[in-house]
């Protein structure tokens, strides 16, 4: 009897996955890619942002970001506090992730100690003057995306997912983008984005992959161009730190003004 | 013995003197030239000169120690001016001490503090007093002696204040332009404990999604003085009355939308427009007999608009920004010289989003009772990572009987450079 439950369980199953739709296992691949990445609890790091022109000059940003994992249903949070270039030091940016609704964010000017709220408006322009969008920047929820499968492709030698996302958001600066997700690890490789007149406008490499805590991988570098200007922006990620001890009051809309 | 002594001693100097010398201590500094270039000739026969010189010197001196919990910061400024000598002038913007504990946090010293939501004037802003004679636009604040109590809760936010110092208000010197061409004597006060008279305020602010509020409440000097005219010399009396003022502000975020509201009432401010006859006694004797001061009175002033934000414009990197602001203040024509009775702020801000981060703010500034109106321009650009530009340009064309009328030729233009140390 009990044989007989199992085989016909595994029949099911295998129906089930037989009839799963591209848009099943683009979410699937996607579900699964964010549960490998639960639990880090808190985080820090030093970025080192070099925005180059199309004629190959360089300027540089250095800031630091600390991160709070979200519980059940809230987002991650996030502070990143500008180092350098040395007219914008002290300057601060909270973000509060959300699921579903749009993000929260606030900036700290330490010349006026103003606080100003950002409006979510402006998720598809350019964060800092790079070719990062804000909403490249912010943290990467399931539900902001609808998702469909589109085919299996090698990347440097690596057995590769490659997932088309569409933004949930209408403002939103892109129909769409096409992932590269590792089949062994779901480390996002490379990330193509579409405008949204659906032509190719960027691509970001993600390389150098580290192991934190024996089980997160992040990229070392992060490396986004842009298509249609020649420019690119590197992201060096420098002395990631996890589980530091990060409290909640640390991400407050109070709190940006003495964050150092 | 001794030995011991010493060295027990010596223990004791340094746990005692351990938290902040083994702290690190960032130091930072800015370095400010001015250059500004008026349009046309003053009409002050004493002012003969276009274009004025100006440097200024900020610096930060940060530490902190018990793992980040208490930090000191303090922040001297400096200010040469070639041709106001009220201008040059230095002042500690910053000298405090801040604790940051369990339930709560503690400032105590002499801090700055912006409260406030709205562009075209700074209305609900009232801890720190105005550096008048740094710029015409009020932004430049004097360090405030302060002890500060912040509470965060569930319920929102509530800072708690005392102010046990008053600061006079910065004006530019008779031989300034954009100035009065007056000479300001001492000023007076209406609390017998003149500028220590003990200042309270308290702000609660929170937010509910995109909705963000705060109500504030201030009692003690006001920052901003009552002018008096000594009938004969024809210098100018500042006074500061005691008064009490509640406060609100409020915005809306929505799509590219930010709805602003600021708004003031105001008790126990003397009516304007005093003149004190001058017996050629000085001032304060003459005054404490024969200052002829208004009847008390209560006004509000309300500062609403929008700010509408397009992202993108024409499929570039740019920015745009559409800001429209409506002034008004319940005295009308009574109003103070500084206040914006009955006017409309107009702007646009762009952002380049540029390597440079370049930014422009044109905007004008119009009193649609008095007809005339004030254009200003402010942009800023980064030429090299430590170097930065800003220019800032203003036009005034305020028609005859207008509070801006003595303003009429100090149309200007004004380069800084600033050299990040």
């Amino acid at each position: 009897m009990k044989k007989i439950i199992i085989g016909s369980l595994l029949v099911l199953m295998s129906l089930t996955s037989f009839a799963e739709t591209p848009e099943e296992k683009g979410l699937a691949i996607a579900v699964e890619g964010d549960k490998r990445g639960e639990g880090f609890g808190d985080s820090k790091v030093k970025l080192k942002m070099v925005l180059v022109d199309a004629k190959g000059r360089e300027t540089s940003r250095d800031m630091r970001v600390k991160s709070m994992e979200g519980k059940a249903e809230g987002g991650d949070k996030s502070l990143m506090i500008f180092d350098t270039p040395k007219d914008q030091k002290g300057v601060a940016m909270l973000t509060f992730t959300h699921k579903t609704k749009s993000d929260d964010q606030w900036l700290f000017l330490p010349a006026l100690k103003r606080v100003k709220k950002i409006s979510s408006r402006n998720k598809s322009g350019p964060f800092v003057g790079s070719e990062f969008a804000f909403e490249d920047i912010s943290s990467q929820e399931v539900e902001k995306y609808t998702y469909k499968y589109l085919r299996d492709e090698l990347v440097d030698g690596m057995d590769c997912f490659v997932v088309e996302s569409d933004p949930v958001d209408k403002y939103s600066g892109y129909t769409r983008r096409v992932g590269y997700i590792d089949k062994k690890e779901y480390r996002a490789l490379k990330i193509e984005f579409y405008d949204r007149k659906n032509s190719l406008l960027k691509t970001l490499s993600n390389g150098d992959y580290q192991q934190y805590l024996g089980k997160y991988w992040y990229p070392s570098l992060s490396v986004m161009t842009n298509h249609q200007t020649g420019k690119a922006t590197r992201l060096a990620y420098e002395n990631y730190e996890f589980r530091v001890g990060l409290k909640a009051k640390e991400f407050t809309k109070n709190s940006l003004k003495r964050a150092k | 013995m001794k030995y011991i002594m010493k060295k027990s001693l010596l223990a004791g100097m340094v746990s005692f003197a351990a938290i902040p010398v083994i702290a690190d201590v960032a130091i930072d500094g800015q370095i400010d030239y001015e250059s500004t270039i008026f349009f046309n000739d003053s009409l002050n026969p004493n002012i003969d000169q276009n274009i004025n010189n100006s440097i200024s010197l900020d610096a930060e001196v940060y530490t902190e120690w018990a793992d980040g919990s208490q930090s000191l910061t303090f922040k001297p400024f400096y200010r040469f001016d070639e041709m106001d000598e009220e201008r040059t002038h230095g002042d500690i913007r910053e000298l405090i001490w801040h604790q940051v504990a369990d339930e709560y946090e503690l400032k105590a010293g002499i801090g700055k503090v912006y409260w406030g939501v709205t562009e075209a004037n700074h209305l609900v802003d009232i801890i720190n007093q105005t550096d008048g004679v740094e710029g015409i636009d009020g932004e430049d604040k004097l360090g405030q002696p302060m002890v500060q109590l912040l509470l965060e809760r569930d319920w929102g936010n509530l800072d708690l204040f005392v102010l046990p110092y008053h600061r006079e208000r910065t004006f530019s010197g008779d031989s300034a332009r954009l100035s009065s061409g007056q000479t300001y004597v001492d000023a007076i006060y209406e609390s017998k404990n003149d500028e220590a008279n003990v200042d309270v305020a308290v702000r609660y602010y929170s937010y509910i999604e995109d909705f963000e509020y705060a109500v504030s409440v201030f009692h003690g000097n006001s920052r901003e003085a009552v002018l008096g005219a000594d009938a004969v010399t024809g210098s100018i009396l500042p006074y500061y009355p005691v008064i009490s003022q509640l406060g609100i502000e409020l915005q809306y975020l929505y799509e590219g939308w930010a709805w602003k509201f600021e708004g003031i009432h105001r008790d126990g401010v003397p009516e304007n427009s005093i003149v004190i006859p001058s017996f050629g006694v000085v001032g304060a004797a003459l005054l404490s007999t024969s200052l002829s001061l208004g009847e008390d009175e209560s006004y509000f002033a309300t500062t609403a608009g929008f700010e509408y934000t397009q992202v993108g414009i024409f499929e570039s990197r740019v920015d745009l920004g559409w800001v429209v602001e409506y002034m008004y203040d319940s005295r009308q024509e009574k109003a103070s010289i500084g206040a914006f009775e009955h006017d409309v702020l107009l702007a646009t801000r762009w952002a380049a989003n540029d390597n440079a981060d370049s930014t422009l703010l044109v905007g004008a500034v119009i009193d649609y009772e008095y007809q005339d109106y004030s254009l200003s321009i402010e942009g800023n650009t980064r030429l090299m990572d430590g170097l930065s530009l800003e220019i800032e340009a203003r036009v005034f064309a305020p028609d005859e009987g207008a509070p801006l009328y003595g303003f009429r030729d100090e149309d200007f233009i004004k380069l800084t450079l600033s050299y990040y140390l």
